[in-house]
Order: C-alpha cells, then sequence, then structure tokens
C-alpha cells in the first residue's frame, strides 16, 4: 500500500513538473514566435546618382573619395570653354537681333509719320509693323538662345543637390562625361534609416508609431526608433505576364510555406554618439507594441480589423 | 533571446546559444540531483529531465531578455 501511494506521488511530482515546463514553454514559445522582430534588417540610405547636365571633359574634381559635403556645393568642374563661346555667340547673336529690332521700329514710326500722305501705302504700313513683330519674336528667340547658354554655363559645375557622402568615386579630370550619365554616387545622409524585412504573420503586430530597437551587427550599443512606415506592396512572386500579356501564374506545390518579408521602415530617433551608420548594414530590428494600445499580443485574430486601418491612414 | 551572438565574428541566433547554455547547465544539474537522491522520487527520469531542460531554457531566454545584448 506504501509502495502504491509513493509511486503515485512519484508520478504525481513528475508530471506537476511537466505541466509548469510545459506552461513555462508554451509561454516563451509564444512571446518568442509573436514579438515582432527580424535580424534581416538593413541600413538604407537614398543614393543620388550625380549625372552632369552637360557633356564635356571634367576640368576638376573638386572632392575626394567618402567626404562628407552639403547641399550646393560644388563636385566637378567641367571645361566650360566651349559653353563660354557659346555664350558669347548667344550675346553676339542678341545684340544683333536688338539691332535689327531697333531699325525696324524706326522704319515703321517713319512709315506711320507718312500715313496720310500719297507716298506710303497701307500695305507698307502693314509690312512695317509686321517687319517690328518678327524682330522682336527674333529677339526674343535669341534672348532665350542666350538664357540657355547661360544656363549650360552654369551646369559646368555639377552640385551636390541634397547633403551626403560621396561614395565609389572613380571619376579623374579629363574624363569625357555626357550628359545624364551617372559619374558619382551621392549618400544622402539626411535620409538613414532602417528597414526591417519583416515576415508577414508578424505584421498585424506592428503599427506606425510603434517604438522600436535596432541592434547593428556588432555594435553593442542599442539605437532607438520609431516604425515609420509600412511597406504597402511587395512583388507577387508566384505571377508573371505572359507573353500575350495574360497572367503567368506559377503552379506551386508546397507543403511548406515560407512567410514572405515585407520592408518596414524605421526612422532613428537616438542613435548613440561613435555609431556609424553605413548604409547596407545588418541589423537586428524589434519593434515594441504599444500594450493596450488596440494590439495586445494575444487577441491575434481581432488584430488585423485593428491594426491594418491605422497602418494604411498616413497613406491615404 | 532575440539578436545576435558573435562567436569569433560568426554571429548565431541568441536562442540557439542559450539552448546549448541550458543543456550544459542541466547536465551538470543532473549529476547534482543525482547526488542529492532526487532521481529516487521521480517517475519516469527522462520526462523530468526534459522538463528541467524546458524551464531551464525559457528561464534564460526570459533573464536574457532584460538585458539586452
Amino acid at each position: 500500500m506504501i509502495a502504491r501511494f509513493s509511486r503515485l506521488l512519484k508520478a504525481a511530482f513528475t508530471l506537476t513538473l511537466f505541466a509548469v515546463a510545459l506552461a513555462v514553454g508554451w509561454n516563451f514559445w509564444q512571446g518568442y514566435m509573436q514579438t515582432p522582430w527580424t535580424r534581416d534588417g538593413h541600413v538604407r540610405a537614398d543614393v543620388v546618382s550625380i549625372a552632369p547636365d552637360v557633356a564635356g571633359p571634367v576640368a576638376a574634381v573638386l572632392v575626394s573619395d567618402n567626404q562628407t559635403v552639403e547641399k550646393g556645393d560644388v563636385l566637378v568642374r567641367i571645361d566650360p570653354e566651349r559653353f563660354q563661346i557659346a555664350l558669347d555667340l548667344a550675346d553676339a547673336t542678341l545684340k544683333d537681333r536688338s539691332a535689327s529690332l531697333d531699325q525696324a521700329r524706326r522704319d515703321a514710326e517713319r512709315y506711320h509719320r507718312l500715313k496720310n500722305g500719297p507716298a506710303v501705302s497701307q500695305q507698307n504700313i502693314e509690312q512695317a509693323d509686321l517687319a517690328v513683330e518678327q524682330a522682336s519674336a527674333a529677339y526674343d528667340e535669341a534672348k532665350a538662345n542666350r538664357d540657355l547658354a547661360a544656363l549650360n554655363l552654369a551646369r559646368t559645375e555639377v552640385r551636390a543637390p541634397v547633403n551626403g557622402v560621396v561614395s565609389n568615386l572613380s571619376l579623374n579630370p579629363g574624363d569625357y562625361v555626357s550628359s545624364g550619365a551617372g559619374v558619382l554616387a551621392l549618400i544622402d545622409t539626411d535620409t538613414l534609416r532602417v528597414e526591417g524585412y519583416f515576415e508577414e504573420n508578424q505584421l498585424p503586430r506592428i503599427a506606425v508609431g510603434d517604438a522600436v530597437s535596432v541592434e547593428l551587427m556588432g555594435h553593442p550599443q542599442t539605437l532607438r526608433g520609431h516604425v515609420e512606415s509600412i511597406a504597402a506592396g511587395i512583388e507577387d512572386r508566384e505571377r508573371t505576364n505572359g507573353s500575350n500579356l495574360l497572367a503567368n501564374v506559377t503552379p506551386t506545390f508546397s507543403w511548406v510555406r515560407l512567410a514572405q518579408r515585407v520592408p518596414v521602415r524605421v526612422a532613428l530617433d537616438d542613435v548613440p554618439a561613435g555609431t556609424r551608420l553605413v548604409a547596407g548594414l545588418t541589423a537586428t530590428v524589434s519593434v515594441h507594441p504599444r500594450r493596450g494600445g488596440g494590439a495586445p499580443a494575444d487577441a491575434s485574430a481581432a488584430e488585423p480589423a485593428t491594426a491594418r486601418p491605422a497602418a494604411v491612414e498616413p497613406a491615404g | 533571446m532575440i539578436g545576435d551572438f558573435s562567436i569569433f565574428g560568426v554571429f548565431v541566433p541568441r536562442l540557439l546559444v542559450l539552448l546549448l547554455a541550458s543543456y550544459g547547465v542541466l547536465l551538470l544539474l543532473k549529476k547534482v540531483l543525482a547526488r542529492l537522491g532526487v532521481y529516487r522520487l521521480v517517475w519516469h527520469p527522462a520526462l523530468f529531465d526534459l522538463s528541467i531542460f524546458i524551464i531551464l531554457a525559457a528561464t534564460a531566454a526570459n533573464v536574457a531578455e532584460w538585458y539586452p545584448s
């Protein structure tokens, strides 16, 4: 009897412990799976591809690689001679047209004065007025051409459109650059941010404005920020356009489906001093959903209805 | 539990490290418990070990949560 009781007690002890373990383990697993976090995050910044507006040989490169520049700084100077000559030419034409216009005006005035005499016909007067108008139009044209030449000359100085850092500069004086072709990359440091690629099943627990902590790979400090926006769309990988513009949908047969990743943009609020934010760095991003703010961790069924509109509103 | 753990430049999930550490602690604990004779009070030792491991791992993960990186 005693032996049997002791066996029961043993079983009860072990099973109780197992039950506790199950509860603790389940709680932990739920937390692990439901906390919106990802190791798949990256520091990102807008990169401006600087392209000269006019073509020509490079006269001077005024920046060095990885140099910080401010908006409006001259980065590259293209040989201005050709454009200076074009401006002189346009100036000369403008002068010519101006003189012609003056002469046409004087002629017209003369004809108008003789209007009542026998020597000038109505046709003469109209032709004189026409000449003034034509000369005036020609003058305006020359003026526009001169402005264009001045603009081209001004554009031989390639300026930084944003504050940033020059990157991957491999431009040398003497290189010939053509208009519209990028010659150097300028990383816009004002747009540095972190983008976390979150699994789609975590999205319901992420709302715009939620606090975010970011750990950069290998950096001991934690960066703080908040969710700025959530991407409104990602590519549908199962679908392409067929040859005659019909949908070509891949017939998938996958038992295991992987959650797709949706970029979530994080604005950084607090970057510890000494942290060097390099666009492209790997980051671990954790979102801390607001408690009681309509996104509790357990009410997963009710969430999409409450969380989605909040996420969509700012965009629409 | 969230984040990476750097082992000589190889970054592994922190959870993996915590699980391995918990297993190490479990092995030690088993020796201590055996010495104390606790296993005489246990129904299925393997089930008991599993329970201890889960509790250890979950506790370690929760503690790690308070100390970021």
